[in-house]
């Protein structure tokens, strides 16, 4: 029987040069077609019902592991990536096929021969994918998307500035709106405290005052005042920031 | 011994120390001699004795300078020279003043009297005490915090330094592989596509592996890694990346530290063209305006989403800059119109 396969890549030169060792390897297979990104793979899985996936991890548009997660049924998915720790690590472990590349002929000698195994053998024909997919995409989310708010949008007459969260000192309420001080300027962002406070990452921004959210690797040191408020010096500014009693807590046993 | 502290002393004298200390020790000694001269009794304890030995010394203050350009390789003779002068308008100026203000004011001539002249002394020993404890006092203040922000300075410095040893070293192994890739299955299909591809990698990691960055490069030198860096990508991504480069030759050999420029253009690639199906393009511009230099780098890819952590790069980028420069460089990311993001470097023209 032969069988079909896509080879599903961004970049030229790699479908081009993985197919040409396919053929090598295993000349019986037919490479019914080559996509270049998400959405093409999954329309051309779709049309042509391949038998096996040649799948790059990373894709514009849809990634492979997104791709991977709607796959379903008959098709077999062969991974391949130049590196990903959290992948490689999870697909070792689920004994998922993938390749490393640049794709070097043992190694693909022994993926194919592999596959011919579990094509063959009709018991072990369906694989979903959905739930190693889940594992590795909550592994790379904690890594890269924690889903708190890094870049802030600053209008600055005719153009947009974006501010690092990390360059920030504090954030002061200003009526509706919100002033955020950096080391040497300030400017204003069109959003409430209130909203602010919700997409800052607690760790980082504590809220001190019902109108002050500072960062807390810009503190440099807290002092009670003779009324026993709380008072933040920051690092390179002169101005005090007031604690409300409220938010005291957060300085406690340091 | 002694000869050696005369000397000194002249030499003290005559160089010229900052404005205001040369006025206060002026005042100072002037009213000690004078504090002098009537504690002995060789003057009448008067007010006026004051009020002239302060005119003598306030013109010594002014005529040693002139003296001491005009005499100017003999300094005891331009000295003795001053002191003689001072001496004479000193006295005629200090009794004119003297004389005049006191008339006015008191319309009496205060009487000598010891206790007044006891008083006196007491009040300027104190006076003069007092300022040196304070100048003391402040001098080592100022040094203490002097000392702390050279620690504090050198402590982030070597920070930064490892840090940046770290991020070198750090070369992202998704390129490497990929790049690698890219020239195995070149070899076979377009062999000087390959080479020219394996030529560039070589140009990129030298910099960046280097673990001794070297301090003095040029923006042209920086330019070139970028350009290895870009063709690279070009190979990989084909008609999804265009890039310009546009470095006006009178900039190419302005001194710039190297891998500030780089880590931008990385990131424009990685963040802003790599997960866009379409791709995008890369400008680099620099130009010359008002003692600053602007470097440039604009993409059309996705931008950034404001959830998407703050890469190392950036960060790294804009320390980088506050240690080289302070408040003089400074790096600012836009939003560019209609997408994409636009990296603007800004540092002091040295050229």
């Amino acid at each position: 029987m032969t069988y079909k396969a896509i080879i599903a890549d961004d970049e030229k030169e790699l479908r081009t040069y993985l197919k040409s060792m396919l053929v090598e390897v295993w000349p019986d297979l037919v490479i019914c077609g080559e996509a270049k990104n998400g959405k093409e793979t999954l329309a051309m899985i779709e049309s042509k019902q391949p038998q096996i996936v040649f799948l790059d991890i990373k894709m514009p548009g849809l990634s492979g592991m997104e791709v991977a997660r709607k796959v379903t049924g008959h098709c077999r998915i062969v991974f391949v990536t130049a590196f990903d720790q959290y992948a490689v690590e999870a697909f070792e472990r689920e004994a998922v096929d993938y390749l490393l590349k640049p794709v070097l002929k043992d190694r693909l000698l022994q993926t194919v021969q592999r596959l011919k195994n579990i094509l063959e053998s009709p018991a072990e024909s369906t694989r979903s994918y959905s739930e190693i997919v889940e594992q590795v995409l909550s592994r790379l989310a904690g890594t890269k998307h924690t889903g708190f708010l890094h870049w802030i949008k600053v209008h600055e007459r005719d153009s947009i500035r974006l501010v690092s969260v990390n360059e920030v000192y504090y954030f002061k309420a200003e009526d509706k709106y919100t002033i955020l001080f950096t080391r040497e300027s300030e400017s204003l962002i069109k959003k409430s405290i209130k909203e602010l406070a919700l997409e800052l990452d607690p760790c980082q921004f504590w809220q001190i005052h019902r109108g002050t959210i500072v960062n807390v690797s810009r503190i440099d040191r807290i002092s009670r005042s003779f009324t026993g408020r709380g008072i933040v010096k920051l690092k390179d500014r002169q101005e005090l920031l007031n604690v409300s009693r409220n938010y005291l807590h957060l300085f406690k046993q340091m | 011994m002694n000869r050696e502290l005369i000397k000194n002393f002249i030499l003290f004298y005559c160089i010229r120390g900052p404005f205001l200390h040369d006025l206060l020790y002026t005042i100072i000694i002037w009213t000690g001699i004078a504090v002098f001269l009537m504690a002995t009794g060789l003057r009448r304890a008067h007010i006026g004795t004051v009020i002239v030995c302060l005119s003598i010394g306030l013109c010594l203050f002014i005529t040693r300078r002139t003296f001491f350009r005009l005499f100017k390789p003999r300094r005891i003779l331009s000295l003795v020279a001053a002191i003689v002068t001072s001496i004479f308008l000193g006295v005629c100026l200090g009794y004119l003043m003297g004389g005049i203000i006191f008339r006015l004011l008191f319309s009496a001539v205060l009487k000598p009297n010891l206790p007044h002249v006891f008083v006196f002394f007491l009040v300027y020993v104190s006076a003069v005490t007092t300022i040196f404890y304070l100048k003391y006092q402040l001098g080592l203040s100022r040094e203490a915090t002097e000392q702390e922000r050279i620690e504090r300075l050198s402590v982030e410095k070597e920070a930064l330094e490892s840090k940046l040893r770290l991020l070198q070293a750090q070369i992202e192994p998704h390129f490497l592989f990929n790049t690698l890739s890219n020239t195995i299955s070149l070899i076979d299909t377009d062999p000087a596509k390959s080479k020219s591809m394996l030529g560039d990698l070589v140009c990129y990691l030298r910099t960046s592996l280097s673990r001794t960055l070297p301090a003095a490069t040029t923006l042209g030198q920086e330019i070139d890694i970028i350009k290895a860096y870009l063709n690279i990508q070009k190979i990989r991504m084909s008609e999804r990346l265009s890039f310009s480069i546009d470095i006006p030759y009178a900039l190419s050999n302005h001194p710039l530290p190297p891998m500030l420029i780089q880590p931008l253009v990385e990131n424009a690639v990685k963040h802003g063209l790599e997960p866009n199906i379409d791709g995008g393009k890369i400008t680099i511009k620099a130009l010359a305006a008002e003692g600053l230099v602007r470097i440039e780098v604009t993409d059309t890819g996705n931008g950034f989403s404001p959830c998407h952590e703050t890469g190392v790069g950036i960060g790294n980028v804009m320390e980088r800059i506050r240690l080289l420069y302070g408040e003089k460089g400074r790096l600012i990311l836009e939003e560019n119109r209609p997408k994409g993001v636009k990296a603007v470097i800004e540092i002091p023209n040295d050229l």
